[in-house]
């Protein structure tokens, strides 16, 4: 290349760069103000779903025109974060660098984390019947969860607790009765071995142990013996009881004891339900949205799946696991963008027959209806009824494969404080007992023990 | 070009039968060693979930279908992340060949005040690595300091940190060095700007070592993991590692293999295109330099 | 390539004042080219350099900042992972320097050698190189580390009838495995520099060497590696400063930790603090304790390189 040539193709990389970079320029920074000269108020949504989720998609598009519709000064903004709606290190970085949206998506635990930020609003003064017209019929225990100091950051919109899912299809192949699922751990042992036994291919339960998702798991199944993580005063591990080393020996004599666990271990959030939808796992522990999950992002089928309530080690489970989600609202919005943002979230969240509760549109759909969900109004309620009421009007899942779950309503205990740091030592006892052959589960918990320990002594 | 090395021509054409058993050797091992991953990669995402499960192994798919690779294409939105991918890194060449052959043209040639300590504030940056930077690097972007602007998601988080290379600067400006001063001072004389100087006298004679400092950004850009995960966290601005991370969680092993195949394929048909103008760049870039 | 085709003449002439003239231009000019470089590190590197060390000795808490002494530094010291990462990280760094350092070597040796296929075997061994790094990792989590025998290390290890291995799923496994993934992925580079330092070792010493009757090994001993001992100690240096930031090879290989925090790196339990833990103060402190760690290294490094000179 001679000279001249070359510099004529540096001059016009550097004015095509320099345009890439003012167009990327001017396409950043309109959303600022909320409200503009027509008096319209601006806010953004986070945890649309993703491009693939093609239904829920579809519903939540249809809600933000309706809902515009309806009102006809607010303009709703929705962003899709990802497959999970609150991947840890990005919600992070979202709170650190204030750059969430207006009305942003979070876990009950989140909330901690969220004040810590400094990025949530006390919306106390503005949540009222007159906002949210089913707020009266909400959970007080879910209310509570949002709140700290006696003023409310959240608005729940979501509500689980665990149970065991089972694959009915996998069930059936192992000759094993689909309406009567295990009801303990002895039970599910049982159950698990004839499932791989009958095709080897197939984990008959699987567990978690990266991620942190492994300690999340450890302590539903803690819970489900009686145990609990931490002391009351929550300055001590208190797992490493018997109940806690029922749960490792639990899963070790399945792993290694009867090889029903499948030989990939080492699984995360995504991996297990991945498996679960390719039909290779038979039982697994979860929230009953976890067969929509099975179904709409990980192209399962949703009639196979079913839920039990979570089995104990004698009988059914002493507590399990509950959790939720919920909309926090951003420090620096106007107290119109507060209102619109509470009146979307009231319609799209909150409304019988309306949004992600409007079950008459979700019953043709590819998408299971009448799951015992989201639980998000206290029993006896108008509201509560309401949905009740439509819920099994409309549904399209066998009602019988939740009915043992929503039939028997367990105990709910919530999660430690400094869950992901805890759930991240507890990790490693679930990798140990589910990879090595020879792992000691009193060793395993015994070093657990000492790292909560540490942890928390140095983390107040 | 090379002369005399380790083993001398006369001996080898006395070990004739050793250089080519050797020879060969090499050729097959590093091929099955380099290629075979590569091959079983291409092919693995040919396969169904079942074929790739199964015990032993099929070394050629039995029924090879092309969906993975199309739902990879499609679930993962791999164009928007090679798009973005190959965005940041020509513009990371861009701000990297201007504003570091300027530094380098600057404290070579212009030597001004105080240019050695500059210097050496920059090369003292080369023992720091990035891991050590993150959180604050990570504290600033979000919020730029006088500026108080967010560069997250922006592009600009992760060019202008770029510009910030003090092993592109060095390797610069000691090929600067070996330019002769006489060059100089002949255009200085002829009345030439500084800035003509470097136009038509230095950048014409640098283009190997320009080469390989693009090469370098274009890799950095490409291999870059966790600095883009965290300053990208919007879907639409993900690079095509980060996006593949976040999308293997939920998806099934063959469509990330597949999307892995197809983000893979673009640099290195890039590579195999331009292999001898990269390697002969890189040999003799980073031996001047 | 960059050959000087027309020297031109040097008129020695020159005038003092014009000499001075251009000092005092070139000085204003040199900063003007320099500003943008300049404030790039000052943003990016300089000023973050120094609040890294600030915040180390802060804690963020409901948006209130507070100085809180060396706290943090007593959290993460007292993280019982701290010690797991440093001991993790160690290890990789050692086992990849003798893997990753000795290989590439003694490949590009090889290579050096050969009068045909060169072209061939160095685009081969640059590939890798050229792979998005998650491409690569997965490609290893999932078809060559599958701990069933249908992955493809097991396969040919059960093919030879050699004893196959869980590979991530072992403790014992973890590191090897992910240096070894990782020194597939990177050596071309490597590779290369190493070949470009050879061909610059000057045929009459290899010719000295025979004449005194110096043999294949002691040939690469007295001259090969004498010749190339800079840029060895150089590329040694850079390598160990790279691996200690090990991160992408735990989060996907491993998911993270590892078994039984057998993969747990000190980068990742940076991660882990920034990102997940909602610490980014204690992150910064640990980042702080990394940056001394390696200044302490290279200050013994620096020390044994300048005696062997001497």
């Amino acid at each position: 290349m001679s000279v001249p040539q070359y510099r004529k193709v540096a001059a016009l990389a550097l004015v095509a760069g320099l345009g890439l970079s003012l167009t990327a320029c001017s396409t950043k920074g309109d959303d600022d103000g909320g409200t503009d000269a027509a008096g319209k108020v601006t806010i953004t949504v986070d945890c649309q779903p993703v491009a693939a989720q093609k239904e829920l998609l579809q519903n939540w598009n249809a809600d933000v025109t309706e809902f515009q519709k309806q009102n006809p000064d607010i303009v709703i903004k929705s962003i899709s974060v990802g497959q999970q709606c609150n991947n840890p290190p990005d919600f992070t970085a979202r709170l650190a660098g204030g750059t969430t949206t207006d009305v942003f998506y979070g876990y009950m635990t989140d909330l901690q984390q969220v004040l810590d930020s400094g990025q949530a609003l006390d919306i106390t003064p503005y949540v009222s019947k007159d906002t949210i017209a089913t707020w009266d019929s909400v959970d007080p225990a879910l209310k509570e969860v949002f709140t700290d100091g006696g003023k409310l950051y959240g608005v729940p919109v979501k509500n689980y607790s665990m149970g065991l899912v089972y694959n009915k299809v996998l069930f059936q192949k192992a000759g094993l009765d689909v309406n009567n699922p295990p009801k303990t751990w002895p039970e599910v042992r049982e159950a698990a071995k004839k499932i791989t036994a009958a095709d080897s291919s197939v984990a008959g339960y699987a567990e978690y142990s990266a991620g942190n998702t492994g300690g999340w798991h450890f302590t539903s199944l803690l819970y489900s013996q009686g145990g609990r993580v931490l002391s009351e005063d929550g300055k001590k591990a208190a797992f490493n009881t018997p109940e806690g080393k029922q749960v490792l020996q639990n899963l070790k004599d399945m792993r290694y004891g009867d090889n029903s666990m499948g030989s990939r271990q080492l699984l995360q959030w995504g991996d297990l339900l991945t498996n679960a939808a390719a039909g290779k796992v038979g039982m697994f522990i979860g929230a009953p949205d976890t067969t929509q999950a099975i179904v709409s992002q990980f192209k399962g089928k949703f009639e196979d799946w079913a839920v039990a309530p979570l089995p104990g080690q004698t009988d059914l489970a002493k507590g399990t696991l509950g959790g939720g989600e919920g909309y926090f609202f951003k420090k620096d919005l106007t107290p119109e963008q507060v209102k619109a943002g509470l009146k979307w979230v009231a319609y799209q969240k909150l409304t019988p027959g309306k949004g992600q509760l409007d079950y008459v549109r979700a019953k043709p759909q590819n998408y299971p209806v009448g799951l015992p969900q989201p639980l998000l109004f206290a029993n006896g309620t108008e509201a509560q009824k309401q949905e009740f009421d439509l819920r099994k009007a409309n549904a399209n899942v066998p009602v019988e494969n939740f009915a043992l779950f929503e039939a028997k309503q367990l105990p709910i205990v919530g999660e430690p404080r400094d869950a992901q740091a805890i759930y991240a030592v507890l990790d490693s006892a679930m990798s140990g007992v589910l990879t090595d052959p020879n792992a000691n589960v009193d060793a395993l918990l015994k070093t657990a023990e000492e790292k909560v320990n540490q942890l928390l002594a140095a983390g107040s | 070009m090379s002369t005399r090395t380790l083993v001398s021509s006369t001996q080898l054409k006395k070990g004739r039968a050793v250089y080519w058993t050797l020879l060969a050797l090499v050729v097959s091992v590093f091929t099955l060693v380099f290629i075979g991953p590569l091959y079983w990669m291409v092919t693995g995402a040919l396969k169904t979930a079942q074929e790739v499960a199964q015990t032993p192994p099929t070394l050629f798919p039995q029924d090879p279908r092309l969906s993975n690779y199309v739902d990879a294409w499609m679930q993962l939105d791999l164009a928007k992340l090679l798009f973005n991918t190959f965005y940041y890194a020509a513009g990371a060449v861009v701000f990297q060949l201007v504003f570091d052959t300027a530094a380098a043209y600057a404290l070579s040639k212009l030597r001004p005040a105080l240019g050695n300590v500059i210097l050496g504030a920059m090369l003292a940056t080369l023992m720091i690595p990035a891991m050590v930077l993150i959180v604050p690097q990570y504290q600033t972007v979000i919020n730029l300091p006088v500026l108080n602007i967010s560069l997250l998601d922006s592009p600009f988080a992760i060019w202008l940190p770029m510009v910030a290379n003090a092993f592109n600067i060095f390797l610069l400006k000691r090929f600067f060095d070996s330019i002769p001063e006489e060059l100089m001072q002949a255009a200085f004389i002829d009345g030439a700007s500084p800035l003509r100087t470097l136009w038509s006298i230095i950048l014409p004679m640098s283009r190997p070592i320009l080469g390989v400092v693009a090469i370098f950004a274009v890799t950095a850009v490409w291999k870059d993991f966790l600095w883009p995960l965290l300053v990208m966290p919007h879907p639409d601005t993900r690079t095509v590692s980060v996006g593949i991370y976040s999308f293997a969680a939920g998806t099934p092993q063959n469509i990330v293999i597949a999307a892995s195949v197809i983000a893979a394929l673009p640099t290195v048909i890039i590579f195999l295109i331009f292999q001898r103008n990269i390697m002969s760049g890189l040999t003799t870039g980073s031996l001047k330099g | 390539m960059a050959v000087i085709t027309a020297p031109a003449p040097v008129k020695a002439e020159a005038g003092v004042s014009s000499k001075t003239n251009r000092k005092l231009r070139d000085n204003l000019t040199g900063h003007a080219f320099l500003i943008g470089a300049v404030v790039c590190f000052g943003v990016f590197m300089w000023f973050p350099m120094i609040r890294g060390i600030v915040m180390s000795f802060q804690r963020t808490r409901r948006g209130v900042t507070s100085w809180v002494g060396w706290d943090n530094y007593l959290r993460i010291v007292e993280d019982p992972s701290f010690w797991v990462a440093w001991k993790n990280t160690f290890y990789f760094t050692g086992l990849a320097l003798v893997v990753g350092f000795a290989v590439p070597f003694f490949v590009a040796i090889l290579l050096n050698e050969f009068r045909h296929a060169k072209g061939y075997l160095r685009v081969l061994v640059y590939l890798p190189v050229m792979l998005p790094p998650a491409s690569a990792l997965y490609l290893f989590k999932y078809y060559a580390y599958d701990p069933s025998e249908a992955g493809l290390f097991n396969a040919v290890l059960k093919f030879l009838h050699l004893p196959t291995s869980e590979w991530m799923q072992s403790p014992t496994m973890t590191m090897p495995a992910m240096v070894l993934a990782s020194t597939w992925m990177n050596m071309g580079g490597a590779v290369l520099i190493y070949l470009a330092a050879l061909q610059g070792i000057p045929g009459d010493l290899y010719e000295a060497a025979e004449l005194d009757g110096a043999g294949l090994w002691k040939r690469i001993w007295h001259v090969t590696i004498p010749q190339t001992r800079l840029i060895l100690a150089l590329l040694a240096m850079m390598q160990i400063v790279a691996t200690m930031q090990l991160f992408i090879e735990p989060l996907i290989l491993a998911n993270g930790a590892g078994t039984q925090d057998s993969a747990t790196s000190v980068a990742y339990l940076i991660y882990q603090h920034g990102f997940f833990q909602n610490d980014l103060n204690g992150a910064a402190a640990l980042g702080v304790i990394m940056l001394l760690v390696l200044a302490a290294f290279s200050a013994v490094y620096l020390r044994l390189s300048t005696r062997d000179d001497s």
